[in-house]
C-alpha cells in the first residue's frame, strides 16, 4: 500500500511554519515514516518541474503556508491545488494574511521606498535601483515575479479544504492535523481545525477576571509591571484573547505576555470589529477622557489585525490591484 | 438558511395621497411583484382605517404567506395594531413588520423618481430581513406581589400603608430600635407648621396594628438576592432582650441603675441601659443596651427583670436571621446629617450653644431631652438666636449642592424660638435664599414681619463665630450689624444616607456622584433605581421635604401595585437577548456592558447567562460579544445584515 | 459619466433618532434620498461589523445615530456605542478611509431639523469625496513616526 504523498510549500512566509513541523521533535520521524514527502523546497531540493510532472490530485494533502504577495506565489499555489486532493491553508498567513498582510495598511510604492531608499541601513539614493519585474544585465533578460499591491490569503486564489491558523500552529496541533487527515475521518470541508470558541475558555487567568470588568485606561505592556496571574484585560492591557480562537494552549499568556491574536477570529468574523466592540464595552470613561484612555493603544489596526488583515472587511484590498 | 425561502406577503398603503402622491404606486406595485420570494402584493387606500384593518385580516386569511410586510407609515404608528390584527389569524408578531415609506420616503423626497427608488430600497430591505424573522415567545413569569421596605421613616411608612391596605404583605426592615425616621425627631414641619409627631403617631399605630405589616427593627439587611418579582431579603435582627410582651410602661427604666448618653437625643440627654426611643414608639418594646447593661458586663443585676409586670425581659435572647420572599424592594433609607463639628474652628458644639440644626430640632421637640424647652448648655434661657444658613453646604469641603429645604427649616427655627421664648430675638445670616413653592415666600414674609432679622452677606465663607465675653459673636462680610447672641443654629443641608454605599452593594443599584440613589431614568423612571424591582423613596433619592418624601413612598407603592398583581404573571420582554452556551467562551466582556445588570457569570459552567426576566432587549451585549454568542432576538446579526443587503442592492 | 450618487446607510435607534427622522417626515423636511435608515432598538446594538459590512457592500458613507448622552432609553447603550466607535474611527483612519465617510452622532426625538442637517451634511461630504473605493483608497503611510 503506497504511502500518502504530502507536500509543503511556503509563499510569503517567515519559515516558522516549517519550523513547527520540526518542533514535533522525535514524532516527526513517525510522520516521515507514514508519508512520502514529495515536495518541500525549504527542507529538500525539489523543483517546480517535479510538481508539474505529477498527476492531478496525486498529492493526498498539501500544506501551504505563507500569504500570497507575488505572481509566483499565486502560480505555484494554483499548480499545487491542481496536483493535490486536499489543500490545507497552514498557518495564519495562508489563512488570513498573517503579518505580511499588515502591508495592506500601506502601499507597494511606500514599501519599496522604505526598503530601497529610506531604510536606515541603505545609503539614500533617490535614483538608486528598485526591483523591476524585468530588466536586462549583461545581455540577459531577467524576470522577477511581480509584487501585488495587496497581500492576499490563500483562499483568495485557490479553493482551500481546511484551515489551521497559528503563528505558527503549535506542534501538537500539527500532529493532530496530520493524524486526522491520515485517518480518513475528515471534518466538513472548509473547517478550521480548531475549537470555535475564544481563548478565554481555556485560559487559566479567566477566573481572575472580575465578573464586572471595567477599565478606565488602556496601557501598553511595557508601561506596567505585569501581574503573572491576573487577566491582562483586568490590568488594562490589550489582550486579544476574547476575539481569538482557542487551541494553542496559550503559551504567550503563560510567558506573561498578552495574546496577540494569531489564531484568528472566532466564527469567521472580522477580528477588529469584534475587539473594538469588546473593548468599547469594558472601557468605562466619560467622553472627555476617552481619547486619553485609548492612547495606550496607538495602533489598533496593527493590534487587532496583526495576523488577520487579509480576512478583515476593510483591510483586505489595496489600490491598483493587478487582480 | 439553506433550503426553502419564506414567502412574503406585501401590503402597500397609499395613505390617501400621502404616499400615493409622492410615489408612483403602480410602478412600485409592479416592481414588488417582480421581487423574489414575494407571495402576493395588495394595495390599499388606508390600511389603518377600520376598513383597512379588515382588509389586512381578510387578506392574510385568504392568501398564503409565511411572513407579512406592510409598506406604509412609521412602525411607531401602527406596527403594534397590525401585529394584533394579523395575530388574530395566527401570525406571530415577529412575522408582521412594517417598512416606513411615508415618513422616510414619501414625505421627505420631493423628486418622484428618487422617492420611488428609496421606497424600493426600503422594501427590498424588509423583504430580505423577513427571511430571517424568527417567531417570538411571549414569556411570562410567576411573581410574588409583596414588598420589603428598607427603612421605617416617613417614606417607608407611607409606602407600607399603601401596599398593606391594598392587601399586600409588607415587611419593614429598620436599623434603629423603632420606626419613625428623622421626622419623628422634629417638632413642627414648615411652612404649615404642622406637628410632626402628631401627624405620624396615628400612622405608626396603624402600622403596629396592621395585619399585613411586619416590622423588623433593630435589624440590618444582609442580603438582597434574586430579581424583580422574585426577591429574597435576609436581615439579622439583633437581640433585644425584651419580648413583645413589653408595652413600654417604663417600669424598668425607673429601676435601671445605668445612665447612657442618648443617641436619639444626639448626645444632649441621657437614657437608661434599658430604653425606648420615645414614649409611644413602634414597636413599643424596649431594648437592653448590652454594651452598658450591668447584667451583660459581668455584674449581678436583674433590676429590670424584677420590676417588669409582664415578664418581658429575656436575657437569653439571641440575634435572629429573618428571611423574606418578596416581589419588590423599596429602599427608604432617608438622608444623612453632614458633620459640621469642625466648622468655625471647632466652636460648633452643644457646650458652646452652637447647635447643628438636627440638634436644635431635638431641643425644641416635646419628646426631646428638655421636653421642648430651648435652653443653653448651662440651663439658662437664651434670649437671642442666630441662624447661619448653608452651614457646611455649597463648599468644596462640605456638600457641594443646595439641599433646597433648609432655608425653610432655618426660618422655622426662628419661629419656634420666638414661640417658646418671650421676646426672643432672631437673626438669620444668609447669602441667598431658596424659597421655591407657593407657600414658602409667604412663610418667609411672615417671619420677617414677626421680627426675624435677615442679614445678607456677600460671601458665605466669610461667616465666622467666636466666643467673646460669654456670648457668641457672629460676623460676616457685608453685614455691618453686630450680632452677639446666646445661641447659634447652623442650618445644615441634607447628606446622602450613611447606609447608601452598603445598600447599593446589596442591591446592585447605583449612586449618583453625590451619593444619592440614581433613578432608572432621570425623567421617565425616577421611582425605580437602576435595578428593576428595587425602588428608592424619600430623601435617599435626593434632599426633599416631608410631603415630597411621602409622595415618593406612595409612588413606589403605586408602581409595585401596578406591576405585581396577584393572580397575574409578570409579562416579560419578548425581544430579549440570549447567550448561546455552546458558543460562549466565558470571556465576560458582556457582563459589564449590560445597563440593567441582567447578565451574570455561571462559574460552574464557565459561561455568561442573560436573566431574561430583567433584560430589556437593547442588544448592547450582542454588539460587544467577541464570539458572537450573545444575540438580540428580532435584531440578530443575520436580520440586520439582511436588511443592509436589501438597502444596498434593492 | 453620470453624476455620482452616493449610497449612505444610517443605523438609527428606535427611541430618539428614529423618531427624529420620523419628525422630519412629519414636518415635510426634505433630505437627500441617498440616506437610507436601518432601525435598531439602541445605538448600543450597532456592531462595528455592521458598519464595515456597509462599506464593504457598497455604501459610500455610514451614520450611526443614537440618543443624547444621558437620554438613552436603555440608560447607557449610547455611551457604549460612543466608546467602541471611537476605536472604530481610529481603525478607519489607519485603513485610509476618509473621516467624513463615517459619523456617530446624537439626535433627540424632537430634533427633526438636526436629523435633516446631519443627513444633508454627510450626503454633501461623501458626494465631494466620491465613491468609496476599498481598492483605491487614499495612499498613506502608516506609522510614519516609527
Amino acid at each position: 500500500m503506497a504511502k500518502p504523498k504530502v507536500g509543503f510549500y511556503w509563499c510569503a512566509s517567515c519559515g516558522g511554519c516549517e519550523e513547527t513541523v520540526v518542533d514535533l521533535d522525535e514524532k516527526v520521524l513517525d510522520v516521515v515514516a507514514a508519508v512520502d514527502i514529495v515536495f518541500w523546497p525549504c527542507a529538500m531540493d525539489f523543483k517546480y518541474s517535479d510538481v508539474e510532472a505529477m498527476e492531478d490530485g496525486e498529492m493526498t494533502v498539501c500544506f501551504i503556508n505563507g500569504a500570497i504577495r507575488t505572481t509566483e506565489q499565486e502560480e505555484v499555489a494554483k499548480l499545487l491545488r491542481k496536483k493535490s486532493t486536499c489543500v490545507i491553508a497552514f498557518g495564519s498567513c495562508a489563512c488570513m494574511g498573517g503579518i505580511p498582510a499588515l502591508a495592506n495598511l500601506t502601499s507597494r510604492s511606500e514599501i519599496m521606498r522604505r526598503a530601497y531608499k529610506d531604510s536606515p541601513s541603505v545609503l539614500h539614493d533617490e535614483n538608486g535601483p528598485v526591483p523591476q519585474t524585468s530588466s536586462s544585465a549583461g545581455g540577459v533578460e531577467l524576470h522577477l515575479p511581480e509584487l501585488y499591491e495587496t497581500v492576499y490569503k490563500l483562499d483568495d486564489v485557490i479553493d482551500v479544504d481546511f484551515y489551521l491558523p497559528g503563528c505558527p500552529p503549535t506542534a501538537a496541533l500539527v500532529e493532530t492535523a496530520v493524524q486526522t487527515l491520515l485517518s480518513g475521518n475528515l471534518p466538513p470541508k472548509k473547517s478550521v481545525l480548531l475549537p470555535d470558541k475564544a481563548l478565554c475558555v481555556s485560559c487559566d487567568r479567566n477566573s481572575t477576571k472580575p465578573d464586572n470588568l471595567k477599565i478606565d485606561k488602556l496601557k501598553r505592556i511595557h508601561e506596567i509591571k505585569a501581574d503573572p496571574e491576573l487577566c491582562f484585560l483586568a490590568q488594562g492591557v490589550l489582550c486579544m484573547g476574547p476575539a481569538t480562537r482557542d487551541g494553542c494552549g496559550y503559551p504567550c499568556v503563560k510567558g506573561n505576555m498578552p495574546c496577540t491574536g494569531c489564531f484568528g477570529p472566532v466564527g469567521g468574523a472580522d477580528q477588529g470589529a469584534r475587539m473594538a466592540g469588546a473593548l468599547g464595552g469594558i472601557l468605562e470613561v466619560g467622553e472627555k477622557q476617552l481619547d486619553d484612555a485609548l492612547s495606550g493603544m496607538p495602533d489598533p489596526a496593527g493590534s487587532f489585525y496583526r495576523y488577520s488583515m487579509s480576512s478583515s472587511l476593510l483591510g483586505s484590498s489595496r489600490k491598483g490591484d493587478a487582480k | 438558511m439553506e433550503g426553502a425561502r419564506k414567502k412574503i406577503g406585501v401590503f402597500l398603503c397609499k395613505c390617501g395621497t400621502n404616499i400615493a402622491g409622492a410615489v408612483d404606486m403602480d410602478a412600485l406595485t409592479a416592481w414588488v411583484e417582480k421581487q423574489p420570494d414575494v407571495a402576493w402584493v395588495r394595495t390599499n387606500e388606508l390600511l389603518c382605517a377600520p376598513t383597512g384593518k379588515e382588509f389586512v385580516k381578510n387578506t392574510v386569511e385568504s392568501e398564503t404567506c409565511d411572513s407579512v410586510i406592510i409598506a406604509a407609515c412609521s412602525p411607531k404608528m401602527h406596527e403594534k395594531n397590525f401585529r394584533e390584527v394579523a395575530g388574530e389569524k395566527g401570525f406571530n408578531i415577529a412575522q408582521v413588520n412594517m417598512v416606513n415609506i411615508r415618513e422616510q420616503a414619501a414625505w421627505v423626497t420631493p423628486d418622484k423618481d428618487q422617492a420611488l427608488e428609496k421606497a424600493q430600497s426600503l422594501i427590498a430591505a424588509g423583504l430580505e430581513r423577513a427571511q430571517y424573522n424568527v417567531d417570538l415567545d411571549k414569556p411570562e413569569m410567576e411573581c410574588k406581589t409583596d414588598a420589603a421596605i428598607i427603612g421605617g421613616g416617613v417614606a417607608g411608612i407611607e409606602a407600607a400603608l399603601m401596599l398593606a391596605n391594598a392587601g399586600r404583605k409588607v415587611t419593614i426592615f429598620e436599623k434603629d430600635i423603632s420606626i419613625g425616621g428623622s421626622v419623628i425627631k422634629t417638632e413642627e414641619v414648615a411652612p404649615a407648621m404642622e406637628c410632626a409627631p402628631c401627624l405620624l403617631a396615628p400612622r405608626l399605630a396603624e402600622i403596629r396594628d396592621h395585619k399585613n405589616i411586619t416590622v423588623v427593627s433593630n435589624a440590618e439587611v444582609t442580603d438582597v438576592l434574586g430579581f424583580f418579582g422574585n426577591f429574597t431579603v435576609k436581615a439579622t435582627r439583633r437581640a433585644r432582650f425584651v419580648t413583645a410582651a413589653c408595652i413600654g410602661c417604663e417600669a424598668c427604666f425607673e429601676v435601671c441603675p445605668v445612665w447612657v448618653k442618648s443617641a436619639f437625643h444626639l448626645g444632649m440627654g441621657d437614657r437608661k441601659a434599658v430604653y425606648t426611643a420615645f414614649p409611644g414608639s413602634v414597636p413599643a418594646a424596649a431594648v437592653i443596651d448590652k454594651e452598658n447593661c450591668r447584667h451583660f458586663t459581668g455584674e449581678e443585676c436583674s433590676a429590670c427583670k424584677d420590676a417588669c409586670p409582664f415578664g418581658a425581659i429575656d436575657y437569653e435572647d439571641n440575634d435572629e436571621v429573618i428571611e423574606v420572599e418578596t416581589g419588590a424592594v423599596i429602599v427608604a433609607a432617608g438622608g444623612g446629617d453632614p458633620d459640621v463639628s469642625q466648622l468655625f474652628d471647632g466652636v460648633a458644639g452643644r457646650e458652646n450653644n452652637v447647635l447643628a440644626m438636627p440638634e436644635f430640632e431635638r431641643l425644641a421637640a416635646s419628646n426631646g431631652p428638655t421636653g421642648g424647652e430651648i435652653v443653653c448648655a448651662d440651663g439658662s434661657v437664651p434670649k437671642s438666636l442666630a441662624v447661619v444658613h448653608c452651614a457646611g453646604s455649597l463648599s468644596e469641603t462640605g456638600l457641594s449642592y443646595c439641599s433646597g429645604i433648609c432655608c425653610m427649616t432655618a426660618l422655622k427655627a426662628g419661629e419656634l424660638f420666638r414661640k417658646k421664648i418671650d421676646g426672643g430675638k432672631v437673626f438669620n445670616i444668609h447669602d441667598r435664599l431658596t424659597l421655591a413653592g407657593t407657600e414658602q415666600q409667604h412663610f418667609f414674609d411672615k417671619q420677617c414681619e414677626e421680627g426675624t432679622v435677615m442679614l445678607k452677606t456677600s460671601d458665605l465663607s466669610s461667616v465666622n463665630i467666636v466666643m467673646k465675653e460669654g456670648r457668641l459673636q457672629v460676623t460676616a462680610s457685608g453685614v455691618s450689624e453686630s450680632v452677639a447672641v446666646d445661641m447659634v443654629v447652623l442650618s445644615t443641608g441634607m447628606a446622602p444616607s450613611p447606609s447608601a454605599e452598603r445598600l447599593v452593594e446589596l442591591t446592585a443599584a447605583d449612586l449618583d456622584e453625590y451619593g444619592f440613589f440614581r433613578p432608572g431614568h432621570p425623567i421617565l423612571q425616577t421611582t425605580s433605581t437602576t435595578i428593576d424591582g428595587v425602588y428608592a423613596a424619600g430623601s435617599c433619592k435626593s434632599p426633599c421635604d416631608v410631603p415630597t418624601a411621602i409622595t415618593r413612598g406612595q409612588a413606589a407603592a403605586g408602581d409595585v401595585l401596578s406591576r405585581l398583581i396577584p393572580g397575574k404573571k409578570l409579562e416579560l420582554e419578548s425581544m430579549t437577548a440570549w447567550i448561546d452556551g455552546e458558543l460562549c467562551a466565558g470571556c465576560k466582556m458582556c457582563i459589564a456592558v449590560c445597563p440593567y445588570k441582567a447578565i451574570s457569570f455561571d462559574a460552574e459552567k464557565g459561561i455568561s447567562i442573560v436573566n431574561e426576566a430583567i433584560c430589556r432587549g437593547c442588544g448592547t451585549c450582542a454588539a460587544t460579544c467577541p464570539g458572537k454568542a450573545a444575540q438580540a432576538r428580532h435584531f440578530t446579526n443575520q436580520q440586520i445584515e439582511a436588511e443592509l443587503k436589501g438597502v444596498l442592492n434593492g | 459619466m453620470g453624476e455620482f450618487k452616493p449610497e449612505i446607510v444610517a443605523y438609527v435607534c428606535n427611541w430618539c433618532s428614529y423618531a427624529g427622522a420620523d419628525g422630519a417626515g412629519g414636518q415635510k423636511l426634505a433630505y437627500p434620498s441617498s440616506v437610507k435608515l436601518i432601525r435598531v432598538m439602541c445605538s448600543g446594538r450597532v456592531d462595528p461589523q455592521f458598519v464595515m459590512e456597509a462599506f464593504r457592500g457598497g455604501a459610500d458613507g455610514v451614520m450611526v445615530l443614537g440618543c443624547h448622552p444621558g437620554d438613552c432609553h436603555y440608560r447607557s447603550g449610547n455611551m457604549k456605542a460612543q466608546r467602541r466607535f471611537r476605536i472604530f474611527e481610529m481603525l478607519l483612519r489607519q485603513m485610509g478611509i476618509e473621516k467624513d465617510r463615517f459619523l456617530l452622532d446624537w439626535v433627540a426625538a424632537g430634533e427633526a431639523k438636526r436629523f435633516v442637517e446631519l443627513a444633508t451634511e454627510i450626503h454633501e461630504r461623501v458626494t465631494a469625496l466620491g465613491p468609496l473605493s476599498l481598492t483605491g483608497s487614499v495612499e498613506r503611510t502608516v506609522m510614519a513616526d516609527g
